[in-house]
């Protein structure tokens, strides 16, 4: 692929998924709204706010460390949309799928939180100091269920001689759920329930809104932030539940609806790229809306004990199964 | 416990420290009468803690407020206790009188008996320029640290200015042409 | 017996700092998401861990007390009804009695029923509009949009009763100002039976979720002994096992016949051990509790007169001839409200007027909730007493930036040109202005 081609794909990638993650914006803020009995935003909301930040003056602190302060949010920014370009969409390869792996995706998406927690330590606010050391102890305890599903689905692939296999690319052309055993089975379903809990920690949702934690620190890591930082960070948030939405969907339920339907050639991209959307939504729905209208906010220390820990042994029974499963198979 | 009983046994714990007490009992309810007491009485300053104590031993003690008053060259406290609670139509008010002169306002404080009453406490000490002989937290607790006046003093300068400044602000309403609320 | 730590000597700032030198201080307040009123909580805390927290009232207060000494008791019935905007008839309510009290006026016992029925509630009300703001703390935006979503009903049959949502105007020296008449009692039933059967729906969703119980349980503590030397009053001192209420300890109204009982968490067959979680347990016990009163009041309600003086100029003339003192206490959805009220002869308003509102007594017992709890649990500890600051403190001055005293004529001329400025930017720059 040219270099040109691939600059063309990188734009298309980052506009239509900017677009499609302030739609889904839209749509998580509406049906929380009317799961919760109101009305709710109109759908075009987040892009407003955006704007309104954009046009606001961006205030820094005189307690804070300036450089550090300013470059958080582009660091959080750049890697959000960076991991983007790391994600197949429907049938379509990655349009990175050549410069990396999904190590480096797992990696990327650590970046955003670590920024927040680093412009936190810099802003110099009580509440955003608190709030940095509760976003690093609860990257402490989501970032490994999440890296164990990760890597457990891409050694399996390996074993069985697909390859490259920690490429995106080749785990979502060739789904796992029909290649294991019942043993391999039962794990990747304790895998993908891991997952799904990790994502509303990794978005920072509640119940693990906990570094943002509004009635109680005010807005933690983002309390001094206003402006173009503060619209900053919010794109990376919009940019990061679809990667984070599309990683779950790739790892997990990859299929596409061409194929079986016997649609051949660009109607049948299109038709999968439709279906990728549909299946991405779901995902949020299920894991970020209902979730968060559902539950209340927890306590740092509870997060690590009550959810994240035996999510943790999920995912580390899920990987065992996986094992025993190549034991069984053979390979 | 019955009025009557309360200051039957305040009568024999604290003889007569306790000055001309009255007891007024009052009949309420439609169906089912019931009585409820208020006993009003003086005392000493010095006689206060021996007072709280000999409550305390009557039954459980609530003290609901301390009101004050500045009536001229003294100032006087009512520290109104409620005994007796936990009990259906148990409660009897307690109201005891206190004055004290005002170039020499220091009352006991009753925290070491009643840790609840602080706040009360406090409260007097910046409203009517009383103080508390230890009291475990004697700071402002509702007006600016920096506001040296006593709101319910009748003889400060500094607030009387303050307060004729307001009132004849309030007085000007119609000259400046706004409706009265 | 644990023991009540007050001396400020003991955990002074110069010996935290060498005990805990790794301690820092949050200020919370007094403008913070997690309050509703303006009030200043400074923790000093390690890690998570509160140390040490100091508290420091005064944002809100207004001076009502002195206010109310230049007015005459009639008007201050409804000075006092704007002392708080939650229990608003619960302050009236006590203040007539102080004065009934101190003028010797007579109550019909029609309009006593009358005054129980509309004091409960607003006990339903305010317990609903607490369980909101509970959730909203904890987090759980859904259940406080739910709640205060069924709490409408009730504010939609006190304004059908009494003509307004809050702030009823209800309450007169000797008896009430509007009758409510038998017309009513289907729709005040059919309310009361639409509440009953939420109950069910409120265990649910406050006492058997997870995620509340993860937060709330064990958490604030206070012990009983602390409720009983500190003086707590209302549900904070119920839910630590104190059986504390003035409707059952001090008869007034018609109380007396309705038999209250004071309710703790035994009564739910609960262990009682004083955290956020009884605190719940006991609010929702009184909305059933008062949905009982006053289902017995529209059974028992005798008719007959709604006032012993009809004539407010009657009333102002006995009361300006009326010395004495009085005092009047009600409990109120918070705890116990108590006015003291002097009168002296020839002079209209009172000389001497005392309020105190039950956050007033429920101060106390905030230091030892708060001791070693966790920065998370602030706002759930600061919300579980129902604090109404407004009530407790009763602006005097207003202070500028530079440390100066601004005065309110001062603060006004400054208010209006601010709005004269945003509103000729507007109009300058908007696109939908005027130009020029």
């Amino acid at each position: 692929m040219s270099g040109l081609n691939a600059l063309w794909q990188a734009i298309l990638v980052l506009v239509g998924g900017g677009a499609i993650g302030f739609l889904y914006k839209g749509l998580d803020r509406k049906l929380a709204a009317r799961l919760q009995g109101r009305i709710g935003p109109p759908l075009r909301q987040p892009v407003l706010d955006v704007v309104k930040l954009l046009l606001k003056e961006n205030v820094v602190p005189r307690t804070a460390v300036p450089w550090l302060f300013q470059a958080a949010p582009f660091l959080a920014f750049v890697a959000a949309v960076t991991a983007l370009l790391y994600l197949p969409v429907g049938s379509l390869s990655p349009v990175l799928h050549s410069y990396g792996d999904l190590v480096l995706l797992l990696y990327l998406l650590a970046i955003p939180a670590l920024a927040m927690a680093v412009g936190g330590f810099a802003s110099g606010s009580p509440y955003a100091v608190v709030g940095a050391q509760r976003e690093i102890v609860m990257m402490m305890s989501y970032e490994f269920p999440l890296a164990i599903a990760a890597v457990g689905i891409a050694w399996r692939l390996s074993t069985l001689g697909i390859g490259p296999s920690f490429s995106l690319a080749t785990i979502a052309a060739n789904p796992l759920w029909g290649l294991v055993g019942p043993l391999g089975w039962i794990g990747l379903f304790l895998l993908f329930v891991a997952l799904l809990v990790v994502t509303p920690a990794e978005l920072s949702k509640i119940p693990f809104d906990i570094p943002e934690a509004e009635t109680e620190i005010a807005g933690g890591l983002l309390v001094e932030y206003s402006g173009v930082n503060l619209a900053l960070f919010y794109l990376a948030d919009v940019i990061k539940t679809l990667v984070i939405a599309g990683l779950v969907v790739a790892l997990f339920i990859p299929y596409g609806i061409a194929a079986p339907l016997g649609i051949a050639g660009i109607g049948g991209k299109i038709l999968d790229i439709l279906f990728f959307l549909v299946k991405l939504f779901a995902v949020i729905f299920v894991a970020v809306t209902v979730i968060r209208v559902a539950f209340a906010r927890l306590k740092v220390d509870q997060v690590a004990k009550l959810y994240l820990l035996p999510t943790t042994l999920i995912s580390l029974a899920g990987l065992l199964l996986l094992v025993l499963d190549k034991v069984v198979m053979g390979g | 416990m019955r009025a009557q009983e309360v200051l039957e046994a305040l009568k024999e714990k604290l003889g007569d420290k306790l000055r001309s007490p009255e007891l007024k009992v009052e009949e309420i309810g439609h169906r089912r009468i019931r009585e409820r007491g208020f006993l009003w009485a003086e005392i000493e300053r010095e006689d206060l803690l021996e007072a709280v104590r000999a409550l305390k031993e009557l039954g459980p003690l609530h003290i609901s407020i301390i009101s004050g008053a500045d009536v001229g060259e003294k100032i006087e406290l009512i520290y109104h206790f409620a005994v007796g609670y936990g009990t259906p139509d148990g409660e009897v008010m307690v109201n005891l009188r206190l004055t004290v002169p005002k170039d020499d306002p220091v009352v006991p404080s009753i925290c070491s008996v009643l840790p609840g009453a602080l706040t009360t406490e406090r409260e007097k000490i910046e409203f009517l320029g009383v103080e508390f002989s230890g009291i475990p937290d004697a700071r402002k607790i509702f007006l600016p640290d920096d506001l040296e006046a006593h709101p319910w003093r009748k003889d400060e300068p500094e607030l009387s200015q303050y307060v004729r400044y307001t009132v004849a602000w309030e007085a000007k309403k119609d000259e400046r042409g706004e409706a009265r609320a | 017996m644990k023991e009540v730590r007050l001396e400020p000597e003991e955990m002074s700032e110069k010996k935290l700092e060498k005990t805990c030198p790794t301690c820092f201080e949050v200020p919370i307040g007094p403008i913070h998401p997690a309050l509703k009123e303006g009030i200043r909580f400074t923790f000093w805390v390690e890690g998570e861990k509160i140390k040490k927290v100091d508290i420091r009232p005064g944002f809100m207060h207004r001076g009502i007390e002195f206010m109310g000494t230049k007015r005459n008791l009639v008007q201050l019935i409804y000075l006092a009804e704007r002392i708080c905007g939650i229990c608003s008839v619960s302050h009236p309510l006590a203040l007539v009695q102080a004065v009934e009290e101190a003028a010797g006026i007579e109550v019909p016992p029609r309009a006593q029923y009358i005054r129980v029925i509309i004091g409960e509630l607003e006990r339903i009300h305010s317990h609903l509009l607490w369980a909101g703001v509970a959730a909203h703390e904890l987090g759980f935006d859904t259940l406080l949009h739910y709640v205060w979503k069924v709490r409408e009903p009730v504010l939609d049959l006190l304004e059908d009763i009494t003509g307004n949502r809050i702030d009823y105007a209800i309450p007169i020296y000797g008896g009430v100002r509007r009758d409510i008449p038998p017309e009513k009692y289907p729709k005040l039933k059919d309310a009361l039976r639409y509440y009953r059967s939420l109950v069910d729906d409120f265990v649910n969703f406050f006492l058997r979720d997870p995620s509340i119980e993860a937060r709330t349980r064990d958490v604030g503590i206070l012990t009983r002994e602390e409720a009983d030397v500190l003086c707590a009053v209302g549900p904070t001192a119920r839910a630590s096992g104190l059986r504390k209420d003035v409707r059952q300890d001090w008869p007034y109204f018609t109380y007396p016949d309705l038999e209250v009982k004071a309710l703790t968490p035994e009564d739910m067959g609960l262990e009682v051990r004083g955290d956020v979680y009884d605190r719940i347990v006991v609010r929702l016990l009184e909305v059933v509790q008062s949905i009982q009163i006053i289902e017995r009041c529209l059974e028992e309600m005798p008719e007959g007169e709604i006032t012993s003086v009809p004539k407010v100029a009657a009333l102002l003339a006995q009361l300006k001839k009326a010395e004495g003192e009085g005092i009047g206490r009600h409990e109120a959805p918070r705890g116990e409200v108590i006015h003291y009220i002097r009168l002296e002869a020839d002079k209209e308003a009172p000389v001497v007027w005392k309020v105190k509102a039950p956050t007033y007594s429920n101060f106390m017992p905030w230091f030892p909730m708060f001791e070693d709890q966790e920065i998370a649990d602030i706002p759930i500890v600061a919300a579980s007493i129902d604090p109404c600051i407004c009530c407790m403190e009763r602006v005097y001055l207003v202070r500028g930036e530079r440390e100066e005293v601004v005065w309110k004529e001062e603060l006004l001329r400054l208010s209006r040109e601010k709005t004269k400025r945003v509103a000729s930017r507007l109009a300058r720059h908007a696109p939908w202005g005027r130009k020029g």
